[in-house]
């Protein structure tokens, strides 16, 4: 996959620490522009805690975050979101009782600008912005198929199966039209059919949506089918780095994932 | 997508609506949705317009009129508290704002006499910018946070106009000037009535839109979920800033018809008590619903007007006892035989108390509805139950309520469905009788009793409110 080597994402440095506990440390790491990147780690290695840094939801104690080489520290979360950052959630934060198509407009705030008084007035352009991401949520919901479309638009999001929730966390997040799109697991809990479908997605997420997607996977078959390069953290620290041959042999990450004496013995 | 033919097809999903029940109540559900919302508003605004023609009476006028006020507050509550999720407790003190704005604008006692037409929008957007201040404690403040600050400025508000020589203190300020709309005074009840009407279609018609619009979407977004709104590019703070401010402009546009309407301005007009009685409206008709508020407002305030006289009150204290035995007990026989025993138990206990001592049984009900006669036979009433002052003397329904409580307790504690019911005819009993001696003679009293009653019978038994949507919380 030749990418052009332009940096999207920047992390430098970046520790924080929550009482005594050291999240992550003197972290660095780049996602270039149309990469998949995939962040792999033990559990607690601070994989979720280094997407809430960057999508600003906790500042970082040290260390500098640049998009598109301007700093995001300081910036509500919001703004950082709107100049292109969406992300799914490991635990699942849909809205549940909005339906399905609702969930998927309601991130298209960003984007969009009819004012109250527009809304009120209806005037023709608050009409057209209206039609304009009813039809990207039904474009964006028509990406799974047929899984989150038709009768399932106007369906509360609670009534759906956990694999279609996670589909339209997807779905959400794709409204916001991010150029970076950080997903939390998004196999989590799926079975291999349905696993193997979120592999192909993943990429098909970069072909047809153009976007740069850093990824949180513990399912190593979906992190070789879809990674240009992989990360392993582990307590916070970035403990390899590369393609995913040569960080799934690195014996620190093996030590990390399975022990010291495992790592010896390969 | 035709080349990937297995990615996503679901033929279970695909034949979704070819599998829909189509059962009568089904249909008309779906065609009740298809009637245009403007429709909707003209099928309530329209036979309310027909009210003052129907009604001479100045009392039910009245009754109307505050109706339509309490409407409009319940509908301002309903914006930060429904659809965005936020415990104002501080609500009522807009409503006293809008009040006194009106009193400062158009009255004797300040010397002026502003046309309506620029005084209540002007009110709306001073009292809604006042929201918008208030509500910035709501950018660091959550929750039970939020709610005890926002009561705090309630009362520090209500402090500030009972000490304030300006607004007169507890005494009030009596001189406030009738509404007038380009030279024309509104003089009569029913013109306030037609002006509140149109204030409460206006105000409904522009909350619906608010709420179909990409505004009310992230106001809902983040009621369900703060933090997944906020990085899904809503700006949370300022959503929640401007769901206060839109609340508040409500309450303002209300109090602003309200102090002409009763012509004066007391600081107790907007207390706690009112701010309960409002929350109750949101609450029983369905937090989030314009319909459900309105129907919850209109309920409430009926009910809490019927408890005024003994008569209607007794009505509908037995009505409302029937209505839900026959409604909630199952198999359906269940309901009535509960009353019948209960009655039968009543006859067996009057006739034994009346053995022990004639005096017991002696008294008639102070209520004077006939269904009062009717239960002297069976409740007991000891002679001299009213003192002539008009107050009872109640040592019985003291007593009774003691035991209705105990007995209420009691029940929860009973598992088996069978017993649980059977154990409904002494309480029903106890019921009555602290009715009968006790609060039908004190409506201020029984008032609150009957609104803690509807609240605590709906939590059990519809806990998002009549028209409320049932609310899913569990992944």
């Amino acid at each position: 996959m030749a990418v052009e080597a332009t940096p999207l994402l920047e992390v430098r440095d970046i520790s924080l620490s929550f009482g005594g506990l050291r999240c992550l440390n003197e972290l660095d790491l780049v996602v270039n522009e149309g990469e998949i990147v995939s962040v792999i780690g033990p559990n607690g290695a601070g994989k979720t805690t280094l997407f809430n840094v960057i999508t600003g939801v906790y500042p970082p104690d040290e260390g500098e975050i640049l998009l598109e080489g301007r700093s995001v520290l300081g910036v509500d979360p919001h703004q950082i979101a709107r100049r292109g950052v969406a992300r799914t959630f490991q635990t699942l934060r849909l809205f549940l009782n909005m339906t399905v198509k609702e969930n998927v407009m309601a991130a298209a705030y960003g984007h969009t600008k009819a004012g109250v008084l527009r809304s009120v007035l209806r005037t023709p352009g608050m009409r057209r912005e209206e039609r304009e991401i009813e039809g990207l949520a039904e474009e964006r919901l028509g990406f799974f198929g047929q899984r989150l479309v038709g009768y399932r638009w106007n369906q509360p999001a609670y009534s759906l199966s956990y694999a279609n929730r996670r589909r339209l966390e997807i779905a959400r997040a794709t409204a916001a039209n991010p150029q970076l799109l950080l997903l939390d697991e998004p196999a989590a809990g799926m079975n291999p059919v349905e696993t193997h479908e979120m592999t192909e997605l993943i990429g098909r997420l970069r072909e047809e949506g153009g976007y740069t997607i850093l990824v949180i996977e513990h399912d190593m078959h979906v992190v070789e089918g879809i990674s240009d390069r992989v990360v392993a953290l582990d307590h916070g620290v970035k403990i390899a780095e590369g393609t995913f041959e040569q960080v799934a042999t690195d014996p620190r990450v093996v030590e990390a994932y399975l022990g010291t004496s495992a790592a010896e013995r390969t | 997508m035709a080349e990937q033919p297995r990615i996503g097809v679901d033929e279970w999903v695909a034949q979704a609506e070819e599998r829909r029940a189509r059962t009568v109540a089904a249909r008309l559900g779906d065609l009740l949705d298809r009637v245009p919302p403007a429709l909707r508003l003209l099928a309530i605004a329209l036979p309310l317009a027909l009210y003052p023609v129907f009604v001479d009476s100045e009392y039910l006028m009245q009754v109307g009129i505050d109706t339509l006020i309490f409407v409009l507050l319940a509908l301002g509550l309903n914006v930060a508290v429904g659809w965005v999720g936020l415990l104002d407790l501080g609500f009522v003190a807009f409503f006293g704002l809008g009040a006194y704005l009106y009193t400062a604008l158009a009255s004797e006692y300040a010397g002026r006499h502003w046309d309506a037409q620029f005084a209540i929008p002007l009110i709306a957007v001073v009292v809604g910018v006042t929201g918008f201040v208030l509500g910035l404690t709501s950018k660091r403040l959550l929750g039970d946070y939020l709610a005890i600050v926002t009561l705090f400025f309630l009362q520090i508000y209500l402090v500030i106009l009972i000490n304030s020589s300006f607004t007169r203190g507890p005494n009030g300020i009596s001189s406030v000037l009738p509404l007038e709309f380009f030279g024309k005074q509104v003089t009569s009840l029913d013109g306030y009535f037609y002006v509140s009407l149109v204030v409460f279609v206006v105000v409904v018609a522009v909350l619906y839109l608010i709420n179909q619009s990409r505004t009310g979407r992230a106001w809902r977004a983040l009621r369900e979920d703060e933090l997944a709104a906020e990085l899904m590019t809503m700006p949370v703070d300022r959503l929640k800033l401007m769901a206060f401010a839109f609340g508040a402009g409500v309450a303002g546009v209300a109090g602003a018809i309200f102090a002409p309407i009763q012509g004066a301005v007391f600081p107790a007009n907007f207390d706690i008590v009112l701010l309960i009685t409002v929350y109750a409206m949101v609450v029983l008709g369905g937090a989030g619903s314009l319909l459900g508020v309105t129907v919850g407002a209109v309920l409430i305030n009926a009910s809490l007007e019927a408890l005024r006289s003994p008569e209607d009150a007794s009505w509908l204290f037995y009505g409302v006892l029937v209505v839900t035995l026959l409604v909630m007990l199952r198999p359906w026989w269940r309901g009535p035989a509960v009353i019948a025993a209960t009655i039968a138990f009543g006859v067996v206990a009057h006739e034994a108390a009346g053995q022990v001592r004639a005096s017991l049984v002696g008294g008639t009900s102070f209520g004077e509805a006939r269904i009062d006669h009717l239960v002297d036979t069976w409740v007991l009433l000891p002679e001299n139950v009213v003192t002539p002052d008009g107050l009872p003397t109640g040592a019985l329904g003291r007593l009774a309520y003691i035991g209705f409580i105990a007995a209420v307790l009691g029940l929860t504690l009973v598992r088996s469905s069978l017993w649980r019911t059977v154990g409904l005819v002494p309480v029903l009993y106890l019921a009555a009788c602290v009715w009968e001696n006790l609060l039908v003679a004190q409506p201020a009293v029984a008032r609150f009793v009957l609104i803690g009653a509807m609240l605590v019978a709906l939590m059990a038994f519809r806990p998002q409110g009549l028209f409320g949507k049932q609310r899913v919380e569990i992944v």
